[in-house]
């Protein structure tokens, strides 16, 4: 395109031979200090929304706050050596790790499904392709009140519909043993979020040429084949990302789990975030509760930079 | 002459405007009856207190219970909290334990002889040498059945725990279930299960010396039998909340549940036949003779030491306790809120209210129930401040779930239940 187009202007960065080089030097220099001109406002921003109260919460995680509004004394590490000897911790991580690993799973399939269809030409695509993003654009509350409603044994439809099915002989309570609370969650919020999975799918299968599936397709290979030696390789720099901001989006997810089961039944719902809540304002630990959270956040930070560079190694490579 | 006389006048107006706009207090009151109706009964009041008393400014900020145990102690912290704040008895410590609220001993001690208050609502508000809120209306929770439902199905309404348990089986058949009753983690659950405890002779969370009396025989019993209902009603009732019981009943799902009232669901969501609404006191243990529940009262609570404040606190308190204004503020939710004076129960501000006349048997059902009413952590006199914790953690409702989803002995589970407590309390 430049060959035949207009002259392109020489690169900013090309040694300009009327310059010499302590000029260049102080050049960049200046650009340097402009340039961090511009941002320090936004870094101002930055450092007083999050790392000033990042830092309020490592030291509330130091002292033996109960209550807001408390000072409380300064004690050391051992809300910290507490927190990692209760068995609650532990327990609620492990709940986290399924409950992040659950909505991937369940999320990528619903969402891999939708885009593949909706990247189709048929009549009635373009409103299908919105009709899907609904579900995402329906409040948290009116999500939980449709899907308590819905799985209620009180004039809950899913319950006569299993039945009427052959599925099932009596009604059952979706939110009645652990294992049935955390499934039935896991689905609620997939069907949630998965439109905004959909749509970085969808945008990812439009950047594939269509000519690679044109030519396989010439080739004889079946659409399984083409998906499975196309569309599939070609998503997975789209899907690494999804990966990384689904895990750290889904860990911290409280509403939907708070208002649907509240951590229950017998705490078999009640990952990191909802012990957190528990411990700050039903069980009045503010510092525990920091402490908690300091550790929730590290390993989510840590999480982050091996998957920054896990991703970096794959573009490289 | 004539512009000089009307500009003295002017000016005398204007300080006189400004004299009484700076004698103006003003009191912010929050409340957590968020429902619009209530908050509509609510402004109402105070339209008309304003306009009686032009000294006082009284506004409302509806809250919601969810969000107040953390939103007041920052509010309080940022110095923007409210002057007034209605309180349930396990809230009271925790904003007592910041220093926010002020001792009313001696205006509830006016009020007491004046209107004579229930000496259970006072009870659960004075400890510490002190009375950190004004009662301002009872509630207690009862039986409530369907009577075409027990008919049908030749069920007696239950006095004992064993015809309880004849009356459940014989009403859970296609699709219908005999009782309805929360095995969820919450606030609902723990003061069902309560209801069970109070009626076998386990209503003591402490001992006198702020040792823990939970772990006892009579209370594994009491979680023995809640967990032997609980086949008897929906599969779903271990995620239930506050509305669900009383939606199941409405739609016909339940022949009864233990709830504080179902008159307004009932009226507006269920038939609305008076005539066929049951309400009884909860059955006790076999071998017991009285009828127990859970009852408190909820009050309000002066969170300023400004004196002007203060006296306007006593001023608008005085006023919503007269009879003629005390029953339109009880009705905000007609049949749910007992009044907790002499006089206030017998005010024809209270009986006048068109739901409470159609309802008044059953209304009178539930102010006997009150009676026998008690609340865990604060019976006999005796308050402790982890009682806060205990309560907003739910360990009531967390043993009633080991029983009944962990399939844990309910001698286990109560004993795990008191040793999650002393872990609180430390």
């Amino acid at each position: 395109m430049t060959g035949r187009g207009f002259p392109m202007p020489p690169p900013q960065n090309a040694a300009d031979p009327k310059v010499g080089g302590s000029s260049l030097h102080k050049r960049g220099r200046s650009e340097r200090k402009l340039a961090l001109l511009f941002v320090t406002p936004a870094l101002g921003l930055l450092a007083l929304t999050l790392l000033w109260p990042l830092v309020l919460a490592v030291d509330l995680s130091l002292r033996d706050v109960r209550f807001i509004g408390k000072q409380g004394n300064f004690i050391g590490l051992r809300n910290y050596i507490e927190v990692l000897a209760d068995a609650r911790f532990w327990h609620a991580g492990a709940r986290s790790l399924i409950w992040v690993a659950g909505n991937a799973l369940a999320q990528t399939a619903l969402a891999l499904a939708a885009a593949l269809v909706l990247h189709q030409d048929f009549p009635g695509v373009r409103i299908a392709r919105v009709w899907v993003l609904l579900t995402w654009i329906v409040p948290t509350v009116v999500v939980v009140i449709i899907w308590r409603w819905l799985l209620s044994n009180s004039g809950g439809m899913i319950n006569p519909l299993l039945i009427k099915a052959g599925l099932l002989e009596a009604p059952i309570g979706f939110f009645s043993s652990r294992a049935s609370a955390m499934t039935t969650l896991i689905l609620i919020n997939s069907w949630r979020w998965f439109p905004f999975v959909t749509l970085m799918i969808l945008a990812a299968l439009t950047r594939i040429p269509g000519d690679l599936d044109e030519a396989a397709r010439m080739d004889g290979a079946n659409a399984w084949q083409r998906f499975r030696r196309i569309t599939w390789p070609l998503l997975q720099p789209t899907l690494s990302v999804l990966t990384v901001v689904g895990t750290l989006l889904s860990f911290n997810v409280f509403d939907i789990i708070w208002l649907v089961t509240a951590g229950g039944p017998s705490g078999g719902t009640q990952t990191l975030p909802v012990l957190i809540y528990e411990t700050a304002f039903k069980g009045y630990e503010l510092s525990r509760a920091a402490a908690i959270s300091v550790l929730t956040g590290l390993v989510l930070m840590g999480f982050a930079i091996l998957a920054s560079r896990s991703m970096t190694r794959e573009v490289g490579t | 002459m004539k512009f000089k006389t009307k500009s003295i006048l002017s000016l005398t107006m204007f300080l006189l405007g400004s004299g009484s706009a700076i004698a103006q207090t003003e009191l912010k009151l929050w409340h957590m009856e968020q429902p619009p109706h209530r908050v509509a009964r609510v402004q109402e009041l105070l339209d008309a207190f304003n306009a009686s008393h032009p000294d006082i400014i009284v506004s409302q900020e509806p809250q919601n219970w969810g969000e107040i145990y953390a939103k007041a102690p920052a509010a309080l912290a940022a110095g923007n909290g409210p002057d007034m704040l209605f309180a349930i008895p396990d809230f009271a410590p925790i904003l007592k334990e910041i220093g926010a609220v002020q001792d009313v001993g001696a205006f509830v001690g006016t009020l007491d002889a004046k209107h004579d208050l229930l000496d259970s609502a006072v009870a659960s508000y004075s400890y510490d040498n002190g009375v950190w809120a004004v009662p301002l209306y009872n509630m207690a929770m009862s039986l409530w059945y369907d009577k075409a439902a027990f008919e049908e199905a030749g069920a007696k309404v239950p006095e004992t725990w064993s015809e309880w348990k004849v009356a459940a089986e014989k009403l859970t058949a296609h699709g219908k279930y005999g009782i309805g009753l929360p095995a969820s983690k919450g606030l609902y659950t723990d003061q069902v299960v309560y209801d069970f405890m109070v009626n076998n002779q386990a209503s003591e969370i402490y001992n006198a010396d702020g040792s823990f009396a939970f772990d006892s025989p009579k209370t594994a019993e009491a979680y023995a039998m809640a967990a032997a209902l609980q086949k008897f009603s929906p599969p779903d009732s271990a995620g239930w909340f506050w509305g669900d019981a009383e939606a199941c009943f409405a739609s016909g799902t339940c022949a009864s549940i233990l709830q504080f009232t179902t008159i307004t669901t009932y009226d507006t969501q269920g038939s609305g036949d008076a005539t066929k609404l049951g309400v009884a006191p909860i059955p006790h243990a076999d071998g017991e003779s009285q009828h127990n529940t859970i009852a408190y009262a909820n009050a309000v609570m002066l969170l300023s030491d400004d004196p002007a404040k203060r006296a306007a606190f006593e001023t608008f308190i005085t006023w919503l306790m007269e009879p003629e204004n005390y029953g339109r503020f009880l009705n905000m939710e007609p049949g749910l809120f007992l009044p907790v004076t002499a006089d206030g129960a017998k005010a024809e501000s209270f009986w006048n209210d068109p739901l409470v006349q159609k309802y008044k048997s059953q209304i009178e059902t539930m102010i006997a129930n009150s009676a026998n009413g008690k609340l865990f952590g604060f019976t006999n006199g005796l308050t402790f401040p982890s009682i806060a914790p205990i309560s907003g953690q739910n360990v009531l409702s967390e043993v009633l779930q080991a029983v009944v989803i962990d399939g844990a002995e309910p001698a286990v589970a109560v004993a795990a239940g008191q040793a999650h407590m002393q872990e609180i309390a430390q």
